[in-house]
């Protein structure tokens, strides 16, 4: 039994979960801060893309660390290479938090349409929940829960296409039009979280079938993988 | 030089590929159902596998599993030892190498060895490789089979302004690959390579390392290695033994053969697993 490299990948593992859980508060503190309209909780959640970038970091360099010295192979091998993946999809989940923060700044003094802010909050619920199974399925390797990822991604999709409909509606109100471009920007930025969670997905499945294959195929849509 | 046969062109099928496997090329060997034993100890249990031609076969598996024993088989090198018996059929090209009328100093002329620790005779570096063909009668133009052979282990360059100094001279490293010109002086089908670095430095084992993928162009080679990363690196496929203790005691089993990056990333046998993962035990 190789203690010490069992160790490392434990703490590799744990460190991922740990950005994920910092990841999950971040987009909580963003979608707050848009609902309140909330100057300092938005900075609040700048600042703290920092400290999700310091673990991403850690976890960055501790990979070839770990490849050059302990050269993992089979199922090890497979459970490096997702933690490099899942890493990268959870820093870039963060960044599109400071985003929503970043945009939530520019129209913060306009009074938002409520069946919009509504969508938005949803769709923040809805990838809240999704990032959860996402990494409750590398947890626990579950395979099936990894798949569904698929399933409530198109919740998401849905919303955004709703959210997409209202905007046509509303966007020649004057005073409105800034507001509907950023939020636009907003619920793009939800969905792609959303497109993330799913690819963390796709990395689960990986380690424990050994096949990479995308759920979805963007090009193919109707075809399942 | 081989004709090389392309594959016909065909559409990518994107649904297919996974299934897609390399093509293999001939079985050079086909054993089968093959049980060795020393006396009353079975060292290797019902071993069923092919060998391909052109092909960097790995044999590798935890100390006392029977990969020497299983390589050992394949020229005949258990004859000599007291005790040896074997049962089920190794056949090379379709003849049982056991068989009734196979002369073993001609097997061992098609199928040579190299051992884990460079053993050239106490003569000169040319007289080394000059041996085998000599005691075969190959004298005729025997300075171009030597230089040939030297070439084809990667050494002439370092040893042609002193092929009369002793073979004793020579880096561990240079020696042996000196012991691999020796046994294609004689132009075998198939090398056996038991753990041919294992008793050399980095640099040197990188040069066998890199020699063997030269090699493989003319000759079907099987390498034991107790070095997983040594077999991950050169061997096309790869065969895992373990050794699986029961009743009639302890003997060495074929558990996983398969492409090496396969037994890498993702192996089908749980104890190839545990033992690639240095689980194991």
């Amino acid at each position: 039994m190789r203690t010490t490299f069992q160790t490392e990948l434990d703490q590799l593992e744990a460190a991922l979960q740990e950005e994920g859980s910092l990841v999950l508060r971040t987009l909580r503190g963003a979608m707050n801060a848009l609902r309140r309209r909330d100057l300092e909780l938005t900075d609040e959640v700048i600042a703290f893309d920092d400290d999700i970038d310091r673990l991403y970091l850690q976890i960055e360099e501790g990979i070839p660390s770990l490849l050059a010295r302990q050269t993992p192979v089979a199922t090890d091998l497979r459970l490096v290479l997702a933690i490099l993946h899942i890493n990268l999809h959870l820093e870039r989940m963060a960044d599109y938090c400071v985003t929503i923060a970043k945009l939530t700044k520019l129209v913060a003094d306009v009074e938002p349409d409520p069946t919009l802010l509504q969508t938005l909050e949803e769709m923040g619920d809805r990838a809240e929940e999704m990032i959860r199974v996402a990494l409750d399925s590398f947890a626990n390797r579950d395979l099936a829960a990894a798949e569904s990822l698929v399933d409530l991604d198109e919740l998401i999709d849905r919303s955004n296409r709703r959210f997409v409909e209202r905007v046509v509606e509303i966007v020649a109100e004057p005073g409105m039009r800034e507001w509907v471009l950023r939020m636009v920007l907003v619920s793009r930025t939800i969905e792609r979280i959303g497109d993330h969670a799913v690819d963390v997905g796709e990395q689960v499945a990986y380690l424990l079938t050994a096949e990479f294959r995308e759920f979805t195929d963007a090009s193919h849509p109707e075809h399942r993988a | 030089m081989r004709p090389v046969t392309m594959a016909p062109m065909r559409p990518v099928d994107v649904a297919a590929r996974e299934e897609a496997q390399p093509e293999l090329g001939e079985a050079v060997f086909e054993i089968q159902g093959l049980t060795a034993s020393y006396g009353a100890n079975v060292a290797i249990r019902d071993v069923g596998l092919e060998i391909y031609r052109n092909v960097i076969t790995a044999v590798i598996g935890p100390s006392g599993c029977g990969k020497s024993t299983f390589i050992r088989c394949l020229n005949r090198m258990n004859d000599e030892v007291a005790g040896f018996r074997h049962e089920g059929r190794i056949l090379y090209h379709g003849i049982d190498l056991y068989g009734d009328g196979v002369d073993p100093v001609e097997v061992r002329r098609r199928i040579g060895m190299v051992f884990q620790k460079p053993n050239p005779f106490p003569k000169t570096i040319y007289d080394n490789v000059a041996w085998a063909p000599r005691v075969l009668g190959l004298k005729k133009e025997l300075d171009e089979r030597v230089e040939k052979a030297l070439h084809g282990a990667a050494l002439w360059d370092e040893v042609k302004d002193r092929l009369k100094r002793s073979a004793l001279s020579l880096s561990g490293g240079q020696q042996q690959r000196l012991c691999i010109a020796r046994a294609i002086a004689i132009e075998p089908e198939v090398l056996l390579l038991d753990e041919p670095a294992s008793a050399l430095d980095p640099i040197a084992t990188s040069s066998i390392e890199e020699l063997m993928q030269e090699l493989k162009r003319d000759y079907t080679l099987v390498i034991v290695t107790h070095n997983m990363q040594q077999a991950a690196r050169v061997a096309d496929r790869t065969a895992f033994f373990s050794l699986e203790v029961d009743d009639g005691g302890r003997a060495g089993v074929l558990v996983e053969y398969d492409e090496t990056p396969k037994i890498f990333t993702a192996p089908s046998d749980k104890r190839t697993e545990d033992y690639v993962t240095g689980r194991f035990g």
